[in-house]
């Protein structure tokens, strides 16, 4: 019996390369259903077997232990990294726990596990690194995903070779940020990396160059969400600073202004219009902008401040009583 | 940084005749000198007035070393020196004699003979020169910090030497040529064989202003090959042209600085080419 032909297809993921997928030649956009008692992968549209003989990485069998989950006797090695190590089948040697394996000296023999894969030791650290920054603001599974896959690109493209690991790490995690269209600003990635805002705005623009990509340009509307919550300020007044930036920037009342800034200033006039009032030096801390700079951006709006406001807005302090700085 | 003041300080314009170096009289070559002062009346070679002052230069040290004694022994190389300097000037385009060259005054805009600009009628100014000449020599760094007035080990000032035989000076167009061939004659006084090769201009910067106010954002998003603006780094839109391989930052106000050029041509080059593009994302409001 003759297979029936399948479609391979290489799938971009947001510029990334997955794994090739299997695909039901009538119904390419149809997602394959698995039956894993028979091994197939079955298309719901017209119920051809695609997929044949599929191997099952999954467990082998059932366990029941509560105890010691890392000790998981049914796995026998880590769990594969495919898309970022090109496959590691390399054999460990583990820490012995019987007599024989201690020499005379009380010391282990047969050392511990050697470099299993030397050439990847840096990417390795490298993703352990973006994990952990990632960790510390939260960042979703799918962003570190990201992340690990632009380094991955730009490490085998060598052309970034000479920089610091962590900067061209910090770099990618901040691409990834932007493409998933939750940026970060650079501030905040330097609160969670050791690499200074000139290294990581440096290598920033080297990897956009190298992997020939571009990023969409940052609005005031992608933090306000963030930086209102880390303030603690009600979604009312969180829509009126999204609202009024907006604003801003239609009417051109701030031109050369950065976003974050003009953001800042949204922020600061619709908090003191509410009854949360929010000090400058607040705003500052969270935005990572200085309180003069939220000044200078406050200045340009403040003339026009009755007309940015939305309509529906409720006052607790009239337009005409805001803080004039 | 502090010099040594122990000597005199050289004035910063050099003369071979002696007249002029130690002493705080008059310097021959001054910045109040009219043009052509008639001195002597030159056969006019080349439009360039770096070679006319040189040759001005020239008649009165022959007329000064006759007169002086104890001319130091550099001295008489010197005509030779600036006689084939001379003949190797190239004269750079658009360069008109309308100015006196002085090293201490801000370089006078220079209007280029080409009516280049129907569609513009801006032209950019440049504003800095960097450019490199070979002495031929090895350079003490520590004697001429100390001994020469206008010159300091971090490249504020005129001009730096690399002590492999380099220098490299800072200023206006022309004036820049005319500053190394000075400074070759400083390094000479103090007693180095300075010779004067390779005289090359390698970057130029110019500034102009177009105004009317740009929508950065719409040229980044229909120029992204090209551009790269992040407010985040840098207030303006940095624009990689190709050809020529210029890069220019372009503010939101309107004001454009192009740099990365070898000759002049390239600036006006470089702002014809970008000024269509930007008088198509001029801000209406």
């Amino acid at each position: 019996m003759c297979l029936p032909h399948t479609v391979l297809r290489l799938d971009r993921i947001g510029d990334v390369l997955a794994l090739p997928k299997v695909q039901c030649p009538n119904h390419p956009d149809a997602m394959l259903v698995e039956d894993y008692r028979a091994g197939d992968m079955i298309c719901p549209e017209c119920g051809l077997v695609v997929g044949d003989r599929v191997i099952d990485v999954g467990s082998e069998w059932r366990t029941f232990t509560n105890e010691k989950a890392t000790q998981d006797p049914s796995r026998v090695g880590d769990a594969q990294n495919p898309l970022l190590n090109g496959g590691d089948l390399s054999t460990m040697i583990s820490k012995g726990t019987g007599a024989a394996s201690f020499d005379e000296f009380g010391n282990s023999k047969y050392q511990n596990r050697r470099t299993m894969s030397s050439s990847d030791r840096a990417m390795l650290n490298a993703f352990k690194e973006i994990t952990t920054m990632a960790d510390r603001i939260n960042l979703p599974r799918n962003i570190i995903d990201r992340t690990n896959n632009l380094f991955k690109q730009v490490y085998e493209q060598k052309s970034l070779k000479g920089r610091a690991n962590d900067a061209i790490a910090s770099a990618c995690l901040y691409i990834a940020c932007r493409q998933e269209g939750v940026p970060r600003t650079f501030k905040e990635i330097c609160a969670v990396s050791r690499i200074s805002k000139k290294e990581i705005g440096r290598c920033f623009k080297l990897i956009l160059k190298a992997l020939e990509t571009s990023v969409d340009l940052i609005t005031t509307g992608d933090f306000m969400s963030r930086f209102c919550s880390n303030l603690g300020l009600p979604k009312q007044v969180q829509m009126a600073a999204t609202y009024i930036a907006r604003k801003a920037v239609e009417l051109d009342l701030v031109p050369g202004r950065s976003p974050i800034s003009v953001a800042a200033a949204a922020i600061y006039m619709a908090s003191q219009a509410s009854a949360e009032k929010k000090t400058q030096k607040e705003i500052g801390d969270i935005a990572g902008v200085a309180d003069v700079t939220i000044r200078q951006s406050y200045r340009l709006i403040y003339p026009r401040a009755a007309d940015l406001f939305p309509p529906d807005f409720k006052f607790d302090t009239p337009v005409d009583k805001l803080p004039q700085l | 940084m502090e010099q040594n003041n122990s000597l005199p300080p050289f004035q910063g314009i050099v003369l071979p005749s002696v007249k002029g170096a130690m002493t705080p009289g008059m310097p021959i070559f001054s910045p109040m000198m009219p043009y052509g002062s008639g001195l002597t009346p030159q056969p006019v070679t080349n439009t360039n007035s770096l070679s006319l002052l040189e040759e001005q230069q020239r008649q009165q040290q022959q007329q000064a070393s006759s007169q002086q004694a104890g001319v130091p022994g550099g001295l008489g190389q010197t005509p030779q020196l600036y006689h084939s300097q001379t003949v190797t000037t190239t004269t750079l385009p658009g360069n008109t004699p309308l100015y006196t060259a002085t090293p201490l005054t801000p370089m006078t805009p220079i209007t280029p003979a080409t009516p280049a600009s129907e569609s513009s009628g801006i032209v950019p100014q440049l504003q800095n020169i960097v450019s490199t000449v070979n002495l031929g020599c090895k350079l003490d760094l520590k004697t001429i910090a100390l001994r020469a007035r206008n010159a300091e080990y971090n490249p504020k000032a005129k001009m730096w030497a690399h002590s492999s035989y380099k220098a490299c000076c800072f200023g206006s167009e022309n004036q820049s040529r005319l500053a190394a061939r000075k400074y070759a004659r400083v390094v000479q006084k103090l007693g180095f064989p300075a010779k004067f090769l390779d005289f090359k201009i390698q970057n130029m910067v110019g500034s102009c202003d177009v105004k009317f106010p740009i929508r950065l954002e719409g040229l980044v998003l229909t120029h992204q090959q090209f551009s790269s603006y992040e407010p985040e780094l840098f207030p303006g839109l940095i624009y990689r042209m190709i050809k020529p391989r210029i890069v220019l930052l372009i503010f939101v106000s309107g004001k454009v600085v192009l740099t990365g050029a070898k000759v002049r041509g390239e600036i006006y080059e470089a702002f014809e080419n970008i000024y269509p593009i930007l008088k198509g994302f001029r801000k209406t409001t």
